[in-house]
């Protein structure tokens, strides 16, 4: 009898399990994730994008997002304006915000989170820019905060927006004062949708809805779990199973998401893939086929884009724009860009095999293409390994050495050794304002500087130079609009840096636990999108 | 036998010096986690800021006297990643992996014992025949591959198990079968060649002799006998499973220490690397410090060696 009497208290016992596991309540908006990045619970201790995903949801941000079109929209301020002088900035905060510990959300606030995060012991990944920009921060009343910039800086409030980066988190002054960073970091305190509860290291951070209606909507759950689950197959089984709503995917999960009757939610403009030629101003390649422009023209039109959005990527990805640019992009002209896109980024093999051949090439060359993909967009080296078979095709010999991001980035710094005259696969992310890549792209003071170097600065160079200057500090709208679009001429016309699709994040949905949401263009990460998250019932699935 | 312990003791430290330098070079020479942190469009200015922040700015030199200097006083640095304690980060996930490993133990024993008594009593036979074919097949089944099949099975066609996660008792099962089945094929060969062993010794002919059953020859006399180096090799296995536990679970979402080192050498979290390599080599050496210490007791010539 004890046998069977052991096997019946283990079976109930894993029933009993399984009932707990799989009906994790319905209360309880489960997102499952393939990273949780450095899971601090303190703007200024991570430095790259996962903290979206979990530090959104509890923080609000000086500026916000445009949610239907993507961009920046109001935040914890409602509006700013700009100073006749155009060196400071003044933000008009929202009325009768509250942190979670009940606490007035107030200008001192914001002073102090700006000048926090600025701060030597801030290692986010915008600060040093923050640092370079702000003069000085000035407390005007409850409501209202002036932030003098150095010089003028016509996109300094864009960049306060989750949409561009994350360094207008707005921290409660009060309560870090009172129990340190270690309490805060322990229990941290937001203004945010969700209230913080519980954070577990390697597994999951919980947060719970709060009570009152808030400005960014008014979450449908009563509870957000983030999972860490680094395995994409474990989260698909946790969505197909309901043991989480909704999880990260990649585009190789598409077509399993679509077969196991899970939904897909994808969200556009989240980054370009991108290829790039590096160092190829610099004397000691001035014989490379690559130096000529009519070259550089061939092997894009040796690529079968369409090929690649609909087999690499399950036709989950967009046809590009030139680089960096996105449909939600701001200071450039979209409709104009559209149509050169079409046009210029089309497959014409015929047309590059003529092209070679004016160059001089007609049976093609050998070349290096240094193959790589960002943390969380692995599928980059299947689009980097399309590409290069599109080259082989019009007889290019391509070299190509795929090798991990944590070898490959440093590659990239300093004297770029190893890649002067070679190609590489590269990415933009999805940002409204484009001028931080111009920056660090195209310009002679840029870390990759692909037109020339302070050293050695050709004219393309000095012209994007000009023209970046103008992006950045020009206040006249037509004029910047102006600057803009012949940054982008720039760029485009040199097919230096060429696009190749324009990516989304994707998501698998399990319908019977989330209702039909939609995502904000060009941030992957659904920090910002928890609380308009519906319940399946509230609006279903088509 | 102090002695002998003394001794043990000592040797374990001249192995976690030489391991402490050989981690601490090898982490890096992968790369600077500084790359890994920086956006993609940072400034040289900006890692340069990083790099101070992190205190990876010093010489290499100067951070190895930091890092053996803070070593001594139990101090293994500050995690890259997650800004804490590595030591507190590393304890804070091994009671995680401390749970799965003593059922994963006591899994592969119930199903590894009886296949190897089986397959030495039924030498040549069919019996056999299947027997190493499940070991051959949980050699050769990689962890991660058998993890997938059964969340596949068991959570999704059937509904029957949760697909990952810590949790209630179901939660156990499939990571638990999991790293079992990679500790089956061993352990069960390791039953059959001991038994076997056994079987052929004077003292089971002479049970036969006196007319012992088959039943009672094989259970009383030989089993015992033949379990001694299975239980010999429980500390190695044991140090197995603690440090080799990654795939298991990372396929089901365990925050053990095994998906912890992942972590660190994804992230090249320098110290969280050194604290977790060379935590579970002193968990590994004091296993086996216990081990070679029972065995001593068990059999002086050991100790006299």
């Amino acid at each position: 009898m004890r046998i069977p009497l052991a096997l019946l208290v283990t079976l109930s016992l894993l029933v009993g399990g399984v009932a707990l596991a799989i009906a994790a309540d319905r209360d309880t908006l489960i997102i499952a994730l393939d990273t949780l990045g450095a899971q601090v619970m303190d703007p200024i201790a991570d430095t790259r994008a996962p903290h979206a995903h979990y530090h959104a949801p509890l923080w609000d941000s000086l500026v916000g997002f445009d949610f239907e079109k993507g961009g920046v929209g109001p935040g914890v301020a409602e509006r700013w304006t700009l100073a006749p002088d155009g060196k400071s900035w003044t933000f008009y905060l929202r009325k009768g915000q509250r942190f979670h510990n009940g606490d007035p959300l107030t200008a001192h606030d914001v002073k102090f989170s700006l000048e926090r995060i600025m701060s030597p012991e801030s290692i986010s990944s915008g600060a040093a820019a923050l640092r370079r920009a702000v003069d000085r921060i000035e407390v005007v009343d409850d409501l209202t905060v002036r932030v003098h910039t150095e010089g003028v800086i016509p996109h300094f409030a864009a960049s306060l927006s989750r949409a561009v980066f994350m360094e207008g988190t707005v921290v409660p002054k009060k309560y870090i004062e009172t129990v340190g960073v270690k309490g805060f970091r322990e229990k941290p305190v937001g203004s945010g949708p969700w209230k913080f509860v519980r954070n577990v290291a390697g597994d999951r951070i919980e947060f719970e809805a709060v009570d009152s209606p808030h400005w960014r909507g008014t979450p449908q759950f009563k509870r957000l779990t983030l999972l860490l689950v680094p395995e994409q197959s474990t989260r698909l089984a946790m969505v197909r199973t309901g043991e989480a709503g909704i999880a990260s995917i990649g585009p190789e999960a598409i077509k399993e998401v679509r077969s196991g009757g899970m939904k897909i939610v994808t969200v556009p403009g989240t980054m370009q893939a991108i290829y790039q030629f590096w160092g190829l101003y610099r004397p000691e390649v001035k014989n490379s086929p690559l130096t000529d422009v009519r070259v550089r023209e061939a092997l894009s039109l040796a690529i079968d884009r369409q090929q690649i959005i609909d087999h690499v990527m399950a036709k989950e990805a967009r046809w590009p724009l030139p680089f960096t640019m996105y449909r939600y992009s701001i200071d450039v002209d979209v409709p104009r860009w559209e149509t050169w896109a079409k046009t210029a980024l089309r497959y014409d093999p015929a047309r590059a095999r003529k092209l070679l051949a004016e160059a001089g090439y007609p049976t093609g060359f050998p070349m290096t293409f240094w193959n790589t993909a960002l943390p969380g967009t692995p599928f980059m080296v299947q689009i980097g390994e399309a590409v290069a078979g599109f080259w082989e095709k019009i007889g290019v010999k391509v070299d190509m050495k795929t090798v991990e991001w944590g070898v490959f980035d440093p590659m990239g710094r300093g004297e770029q050794k190893g890649l002067v005259g070679t190609a590489t696969m590269f990415r933009t992310v999805g940002r409204p304002e484009p001028s931080p890549r111009y920056s660090t792209t195209l310009t002679s003071k840029g870390p990759q500087h692909l037109f020339g170097d302070p050293a050695n600065c050709p004219a393309l160079c000095q012209e994007a130079d000009k023209a970046y200057d103008a992006v950045v500090s020009e206040r006249d709208d037509a004029k910047r609009l102006a600057a803009s679009n012949r940054m982008i001429e720039l760029g485009a016309n040199s097919w230096v840096v060429v696009p190749i699709i324009e990516g989304m994040g994707y998501w698998a949905v399990n319908p019977q636990r989330v209702g039909q949401f939609k995502p904000i263009p060009g941030r992957h990460e659904l920090g910002d999108v928890a609380e308009r998250i519906p319940r399946p019932d509230q609006r279903p699935w088509p | 036998m102090q002695r002998y312990i003394v001794r043990r003791v000592l040797q374990g430290v001249v192995v976690l010096f030489v391991l402490a330098l050989v981690v601490f070079a090898l982490a890096r020479v992968t790369g600077n986690p500084a790359d890994l942190l920086l956006a993609e469009d940072a400034t040289a200015e900006d890692r340069a800021h990083l790099l101070k922040a992190l205190g990876l700015d010093r010489p290499v030199h100067e951070q190895l006297v930091l890092f053996i200097r803070g070593a001594l006083h139990g101090d293994l640095g500050q995690s890259i990643r997650y800004r804490k304690p590595a030591v507190e980060v590393f304890f804070d996930r091994l009671p995680n992996t401390l749970t799965l490993v003593p059922l994963a133990l006591a899994a592969a024993i119930v199903v590894s014992i009886p296949l190897g008594l089986l397959a030495a009593v039924y030498r040549g036979t069919f019996i056999d025949r299947v027997c190493g074919t499940i070991a051959v097949l949980g050699i050769a089944t990689p962890s991660f591959w058998l993890g997938i099949v059964l969340i596949y099975v068991f959570s999704i066609q059937l509904g029957w198990l949760p697909s990952a996660r810590m949790g209630g008792p179901s939660h156990y099962v499939l990571p638990v079968i999991t790293l079992a089945a990679f500790l089956v094929a061993g352990m069960m060969r390791l039953v059959r060649s001991s038994v076997l062993e056994v079987l052929e010794s004077e003292f089971v002919k002479l049970a036969r002799i006196k007319g012992l059953s088959q039943t009672v020859v094989i259970w009383k006399h030989c089993l015992r006998n033949a379990l001694i180096p299975v239980v010999t090799l429980f500390g190695v296995f044991f140090a197995l499973l603690v440090t080799g536990a990654i795939v298991t679970e990372t396929v089901f979402a365990w925050p053990g220490v095994g998906r912890l080192t992942y972590e660190a050498v994804i992230f090249r979290d320098y110290p969280l690397l050194q604290a977790v390599i060379l935590l579970k080599a002193i968990i590994v050496l004091g296993v086996n410090l216990a081990v070679d210490v029972l065995y001593a007791y068990l059999d002086p010539r050991v100790r006299y060696a």
